[in-house]
């Protein structure tokens, strides 16, 4: 119910590493490559310096052939290994796709006639439709399945009911019922009917659902970069601009200082390129879409499908979250947690009644009776029909005439129901409704519970009071998302006093009760029009216009199909909760690639250290003093850490930064901690240890 | 955007900016400074005209100007590096040596040679301002302990007593003014004239006992004088507390709303905008703004040039100066109208006095409220929300020019009080008290002192954050800069805007501590960079030390590196200059950069770097600030895991398009300009000091130029073809281009919502964010700057650290 599903854990895929070192070599094509500018200058530099390095074996070098060809060698593993972050984090997306694509694996669909008029009840026959492959079926097809059937693709229930397994998505085995009309009429491709049978029209043309899209947002070629990430890489294409000016410049001044001292030799353009590729953002350069493909994955992993990267950054930004009260905030329904007898009754006597009453009765509310009888009162469960002191007993079903359930068990008249019903049963049996009654009736209400008036031979016994009972710990949740800024709304169609109350147990920042789609629709508005992002939840054909509005709009799979294509996103498991999961990876995608952002700037200062004081020690060799490490190939090493500390932050970047609800104060601090104070004195740290295992090795 | 449209906006905008343009030419170059002259010569008469020197009824010299000293019984001043003779009025400049040149060496070696050659006895160790040239090759002033180690050569050259000598010297002792500001000093001239009536016998000389100032030891605190300390918190308390309602008045000003001037400058605003075909309350959106602002520029850019060609023919020529050559003249317009102010001309010998009333004071004035006018479109785009216009550009200058012309006219005023000439009078010709040869070997037995409508020119010089100074030596000049009161007024006018723009921003966009966060990022950059500058000066030059020249700060002497800077100033507040004039984009100078110590001429240089935002220009300071503020809310807001939003405007893609073009064009064009002038024979010609000093010539000229600073490495001789116009070009780009994209990325912005902030915003004005701020400004300065730099004053200072002087 409320259990918080574990995220499936990234796809074990046997190969996954072998094929992301070869597809890392692939992506080497400048055709490819172009996509990340960043990385496309390192390229560029690296072919540079593998000119200069066989220039160097004809010995006619600028530099001593080993040390060029080194350089040019790191330079070379530093695109591979950005190449390898993208392929990795592609890999693995795929593999998650791919385990989802294998519902869309070609079936055979029955797929009717043109000519097929739809008979209210009536089950198509065989001449009706033809055997095709799933794969040919288009948008408005209409296709019939039948207990047994895989159901082809995605569509919407046009005729019939039936019991539909959908663990092969949920991985909940309790099969769902599905039927046409109303809120349970999508089926999703890939689940099996397991009785009865449907009509179904096809909602998405082969290729166009929405995990096709969600496929293709993983495929790192043809991504399509998200807002946030287009507005990163003009900031790193503009500081790369700078250090490409930086560096060429620098050829200009040192020739002029050669002259201007007398003395050393002009920079080598093997040095430069070092130079500039060293202060190129190249960790964040080389990892931003493989952080991009991770987000999408970690959503994948939470059985989130999504049509645009846009919606998850969208995410990150959310302030206001409309929350469904049903399912969301409370339990699913309401339950009994007090009896109150009214008239001289004892409390013994109208639990054992009102367990009576409930026994056969199978909603969750009658359910909850009978469990509070039992704890509260020790009475046992007994059984409808049994033997015994129970014996003969009969139920009587709840009738919207009536609005009244209960048991018969030979005079024995049990009746259970609203007030207002059993009021005037009370009074057909010729009883007076007492005062007392009326009061207990009416504080109930008051409270935001529910009354359920309990007679027996038409004389009330007491009141059951039903109540919403709020989810465990969703309390803390919301003081969560009020530290990280997000304010929670409660909608419910229950009254305002109903609906004040449970929003004060929940700990909600507001409510819209009595809600109607109109009132969603322009309470989304409202906040948007004071610059909120607004996300929200749905599964209903009535909440597609809010959907629609909603700046991140989630709908349960179970939904309708209108309530599906209104929202950018699809909860597999159907979970409401699912929403503040999704903001917190929206969140830390954003904070994932600011972090690296940060770390790969702050790298930086510790590089001109190791590289300025080397680079013109030939003409001011007072310089060296500058070179507080004491490093002996600071160049190389500035190189090669450069290279590795992009492998180093694989990890990372796949993981995203740790994350955890915070304001954004508090935030910014820990992460400038980390990754600012961090990415100033890692390099140093790690530069140093690099320069001594290259002495240990000889170089 | 079809061309015709833009056709149709252009000329749209041609009415008003003509006739705006003459209009205020009228008010800001002819009346201004018509009334300011008319009051000075009403209350200050003798300081507006020269602040001459009556001696026996007669015209011995002016009290500001120095004069040369060369006979052995006379007092001598501060070295000059005039030519063709020392203490030439008419060309006032620095040696602009820089401080490992081997020729200072020379120099002050003979210098020296010279003392000792009158004085073989005296062992003692030399003041350094005695071997040192001073910043304007006019100082009238030397150190009180420069005046005492001469008294024994003196005295014995006139058969006086030395007690009778130092007593006048301490009868002739200035001190501090006001007890606060300046070092205590003497004036040469004076000195010598009243020594010259001693020994006439015709006074006697009033014995006071002991001297009143003793060498003792340097009463340092944390490295710096108290009395230098006092100096350094007084003005920092007064910049505080003086912004803060500055800030908002401006802020009512620019609104419209009630103020104090508003009973004659609303009506007068109205008027003249009606006049010019302005219609009340119409506004622009960014487009049209930035048409108003570039077809405004062509009459600026034009006047300046055409002026300058033809003030041969035009009133007010006393030195009947000749049409300026093309190139020069164009560098100079683009110059003044970009609020640069990079002179590559002597003004005393180039421009008119009209040229400089009715052509540079108009820009002076022009330039800074186009800066205003900008920044609060900018301020507009963030205040507004889902608009889509930025204010009225004509509006927006005729209330910048409101504010600055009454604040300049009290500036004026005060610098007349301290000794700056206001006058339509020609130069004033005086007697040298010591004539002295030429390089020729001319007698030359007097000084021809330029005078002129000077102080209101400096006024707004200072004021709008220009620079361009009436003489060529600039605040340096006696006549500029009279005094140390009129000094730490210069340098308060240059901050007082910027500083309170900040004020002003806040106060528009409903939160004045965002405004004051702003201010105490720039104060966070300002502090340490001062601190590491006046450190530097104070230090003084090891390479002198060897030979004998006394630089411990006393209370005698501000000592230090005293080459390139004033007596009466001392090296802590031509430091504290130095680091405002860079900071605040002014480009004044009271001291000669070039001349700094490695680390100062590396911190004024690399305080240019960092894009002029600490404090910054006039208008342009802050909206080159927000720019950095955009960035650094980038960066700051994806890693609280928001799109990042600023004062509520969400920072995307457009945004960052252009806050990074804007960053980056700067730092691309120093660097690109640079190296251009680094491997052509004509760049290189320039070059005045050898090894990395020259290289930070080139460097800081292409800096001053892109930055719109227009301070120098003097040295540099930047008059020549290839200098004019490639300064030029980087000049226009540095303002026009920029002030373009800060008005489209204004644009963009005016048009978002105001997302109001909650727990999960970043607030913008909180301690952390100030921090990460400043992080962000230096961390872009010295990743783009440090290989530049390490090759300039770096390899300079550690060389010099290293021991010895870099090799030539």
């Amino acid at each position: 119910m409320s259990e918080v599903k574990k995220p499936r854990s990234p796809a074990a895929v046997p190969g996954l590493y072998q094929r992301a070192v070869v597809d890392a070599v692939l992506k080497l094509d400048p055709r490819t490559l172009i996509q990340n500018p960043v990385m496309f200058t390192v390229e560029v530099g690296s072919a540079i310096t593998t000119v200069l390095y066989i220039q160097a074996l004809t010995g006619a070098g600028e530099a001593p052939a080993g040390f060029i060809g080194a350089i040019s060698a790191w330079l070379w593993f530093t695109v591979l290994f950005a190449n390898f972050a993208e392929a990795l984090a592609e890999g693995r997306g795929k593999a998650q796709a791919e385990s989802l694509r294998k519902m869309r694996q070609d079936t055979t669909a029955k797929r009717l006639k043109e000519k097929y008029r739809i008979v209210k009840g009536c089950e198509p026959a065989e001449s009706d439709f033809t055997l095709v492959s799933s794969s040919v079926l288009k948008k408005s097809d209409l296709f019939y399945v039948r207990a047994g059937d895989a159901i082809p693709v995605d569509g919407e229930i046009l005729e019939g009911i039936a019991s539909v397994n959908e663990s092969a998505i949920t991985g909940e085995s309790a099969p769902v019922i599905r039927e046409a009309g109303g809120d349970r009429s999508a089926v999703t491709g890939g689940t099996i009917i397991l009785s009865d049978w449907l009509i179904v029209r096809v909602s998405a043309n082969p290729g166009e659902g929405f995990l096709d899209h969600m496929i293709s947002l993983i495929e790192g070629a043809k991504r399509q970069k998200t807002p946030n990430e287009i507005a990163l890489n003009i900031l790193l294409l503009g500081l790369t601009s700078i250090f490409i000016v930086v560096a060429a410049a620098l050829y200009a001044f040192s020739a002029y200082s050669v002259q201007a001292a007398g003395a050393g030799t002009t920079i080598t353009v093997t040095v430069l390129v070092a130079l500039f590729v060293c202060l190129a953002p190249t960790t964040i350069g080389g990892l931003l879409s493989a952080i991009g493909i991770a987000g999408m994955d970690r959503l994948i992993q939470r059985n989130v499908i999504t049509t645009s990267g846009r919606a998850i950054e969208a995410a990150g930004d959310v302030d206001v979250l409309l929350l469904d009260k049903t399912g969301t905030i409370t339990l699913g329904n309401r339950q009994a947690v007090e009896f109150i007898p009214v008239d001289g009754t004892s409390i013994e006597d109208l639990a054992g009644v009102a367990q009576l009453a409930s026994l056969a009765d199978e909603t969750p509310e009658g359910r909850s009776i009978v469990v509070l009888a039992k704890e509260k009162y020790e009475l046992r469960g007994r059984t409808v029909g049994a033997s015994g002191p129970d014996a003969g007993m009969q139920f009587v079903p709840f009738s919207s005439q009536t609005r009244m359930s209960g048991v018969d068990q030979g005079d024995l008249h049990i009746r259970k129901g609203a007030a207002d019903a059993l009021f005037k049963y009370i009074q057909s049996s010729g009883n007076t409704v007492s005062d007392q009654l009326k009061e207990t009736v009416d504080t109930i209400s008051r409270a935001g519970g529910t009354p359920l008036v309990v007679a027996q031979n038409g004389e009330a016994l007491g009141v059951i009071h039903l109540k919403d009972i709020v989810k465990g710990g969703i309390k803390e949740r919301f003081i969560q998302l009020r530290k990280m800024g997000i304010k929670t709304v409660m909608i419910t169609g229950d009254n305002r006093l109903t609906a004040a109350t449970i929003a004060a147990e929940a700990g909600v920042d507001d409510f819209l009760a009595e809600a109607t789609p109109e009132s969603k629709l322009k309470l989304i508005r409202e906040y948007q029009q004071g610059g909120r992002m607004v996300a929200m939840t749905g599964d209903g054909t009535n909440d597609a216009p809010a959907l629609a509005q909603a700046d991140v709009a989630v709908a349960m799979n179970t939904g309708t199909q209108p309530a599906r294509e209104a929202a950018n996103m699809i909860d597999l498991d159907s979970n409401p909760t699912k929403l503040i999961e999704i903001v917190e990876i929206g969140k830390q995608l954003l904070m994932t690639r600011g972090a690296l952002t940060t770390f790969s700037i702050a790298n930086d200062i510790a590089k001109y250290f190791a590289i300025i004081p080397v680079a013109f020690a030939s003409t001011y060799p007072s310089l060296t003093a500058l070179n507080i490490l004491g490093l002996h190939n600071g160049i190389l090493a500035a190189v090669i850490f450069n290279a590795i500390i992009i492998v180093a932050l694989i990890p990372l970047a796949l993981r995203g930064v740790k994350y955890r609800a915070m304001s954004a104060e508090e935030a910014l601090r820990n992460n400038v901690l980390i990754y600012g104070v961090g990415g100033i004195i890692a390099p140093f740290i790690g530069i140093k240890i690099i320069d001594m295992l290259l002495i240990f090795l000889g170089v | 955007m079809t061309s015709d449209s833009i056709g149709a906006l252009i000329k749209r905008q041609v009415k008003p900016a003509v006739l705006i343009f003459l209009l205020l030419t009228l008010v800001v170059g002819i009346l201004y400074p018509l009334v300011v002259t008319g009051i000075s010569q009403v209350v200050f008469p003798a300081q507006a005209n020269g602040d001459l020197l009556q001696h026996d009824g007669q015209v011995a010299g002016s009290s500001q100007v120095g004069q040369p000293f060369s006979s052995p019984q006379y007092f001598w001043g501060r070295p000059s590096a005039t030519t063709p003779v020392p203490y030439n009025a008419g060309s006032s400049t620095g040696s602009n040596l820089g401080p490992n040149n081997p020729a200072l060496v020379q120099q002050v070696q003979a210098r020296i040679d010279a003392l000792h050659a009158v004085d073989p006895g005296n062992t003692n160790e030399i003041p350094v301002d005695l071997v040192t040239a001073s910043g304007s090759g006019l100082d009238p002033d030397i150190s009180v302990a420069a005046a005492y180690y001469q008294a024994p050569r003196v005295a014995r050259e006139r058969n006086l007593s030395v007690s009778d000598v130092s007593a006048l010297i301490a009868a002739q002792t200035e001190p501090r003014q006001f007890g606060i500001f300046g070092e205590p000093r003497v004036n040469v001239l004076s000195l010598n004239l009243a020594l010259d009536d001693l020994s006439e016998h015709t006074v006697s000389v009033p014995h006071t006992g002991s001297s009143p100032l003793t060498a003792h030891p340097p009463d340092l605190v944390f490295g710096m004088r108290i009395a230098d300390w006092i100096q350094v918190i007084l003005f920092i308390v007064i910049v505080a507390l003086i912004s803060i309602p500055l800030g908002a008045w401006m802020a009512k000003i620019f609104t419209g709303k009630p103020n104090s001037l508003s009973p004659v400058l609303g009506w007068l605003e109205t008027r003249v905008l009606t006049v010019c075909g302005v219609a009340a309350g119409e506004e622009m959106d960014w487009k049209q703004f930035a048409v108003a602002v570039m077809v405004f520029a062509i009459p600026c850019i034009a006047a300046v040039f055409i002026l300058q060609e033809v003030q041969q023919f035009l009133p007010l020529n006393p030195a009947g100066l000749g049409a300026v050559p093309w190139d020069l003249s164009l560098n100079t317009a683009i110059s003044f109208a970009t609020n640069t102010n990079w002179q590559a001309y002597v003004p005393e010998v180039t421009v008119s006095y009209f040229t400089q009333m009715a052509g540079l004071v108009v820009q002076n004035f022009i330039s800074a409220a186009v800066g205003l006018a900008v920044l609060i479109a900018l301020i507009y785009a963030f205040s507004r929300r889902s608009a889509s216009t930025i204010g009225n550009f004509w509006v927006l200058l005729v209330r910048s020019v409101m504010i600055l012309l009454p604040i300049a006219l009290v500036i004026s005023l005060v610098l007349v009080s301290q000794g700056t000439p206001q006058t339509f009078a020609g130069p004033v010709t005086v007697p040298l008290l010591d004539p002295v040869n030429d390089t020729t070997g001319t007698l030359v037995t007097t000084q021809s002192i330029p005078l002129g409508p000077v102080a209101s020119q400096i006024a707004i010089k200072m004021l709008g954050t220009n620079g361009g100074g009436y003489y060529n030596a600039n605040s340096a000049h006696p006549l500029e800069n009279p005094t140390p009161f009129s000094d730490f007024v210069e340098m308060f006018a240059m901050i007082i805007i910027p500083a309170a723009l900040c004020i002003t921003f806040g106060t528009m966009i409903g939160s004045r501590r965002k405004g004051v966060a702003l201010i105490l990022a720039m104060t966070l950059i300002f502090l340490p960079l001062l601190g590491l500058a006046i450190w530097s000066e104070q230090a003084g030059n090891p390479a002198l030390a060897p030979l004998g020249v006394d630089q411990t700060p006393s209370a005698l002497q501000s000592g230090g590196n005293m080459e390139g800077k004033e007596v009466r100033f001392g090296t802590v507040s031509s430091a504290l200059f130095a680091v405002i004039t860079t900071s605040t984009s002014c480009g004044a100078v009271n001291s000669m950069h070039d001349s700094f110590m490695p680390v100062a001429g590396g911190i004024v240089l690399f305080d240019m770097h960092l894009g002029e935002v600490v404090f910054g220009g006039v208008g342009s300071g802050l909206y080159g600030m927000l720019i950095f503020v955009i960035i650094a809310m980038f960066i700051a807001g994806l890693m609280v895991g928001r799109t990042p939003e600023l004062y509520g405007k969400k920072i995307e893609q457009y945004e960052m398009k252009m806050a990074t073009i804007i960053i980056l064009i700067p730092i691309i064009m120093i660097l690109a300009f640079t190296s251009l002038a680094v491997i052509t024979t004509a760049g290189q010609a320039g070059v005045a000091n050898p090894g990395p000093h020259g290289f930070t010539e080139i460097l800081y000229a292409y800096t001053s130029a892109s930055q719109n600073n227009g301070s120098a490495f003097a040295g540099l001789n930047a008059n020549s073809l290839f200098y004019n116009i490639t300064t030029a070009i980087a000049m226009f780009i540095g303002r026009y281009v920029i002030i373009i994209l800060t008005l489209a990325l204004a644009g963009s912005l005016v048009t978002k919502k105001i997302v109001p902030p909650s727990e999960g915003t970043l607030r913008d004005h909180r301690p952390l964010f100030i921090l990460w701020l400043v992080f962000v400004i230096l961390i872009v300065g010295a990743l783009s700057f440090l290989p530049a730099l390490s090759l300039g004053p770096i390899a300079e200072y550690m060389g010099m650290v290293a021991g010895g002087l870099v090799h030539v």
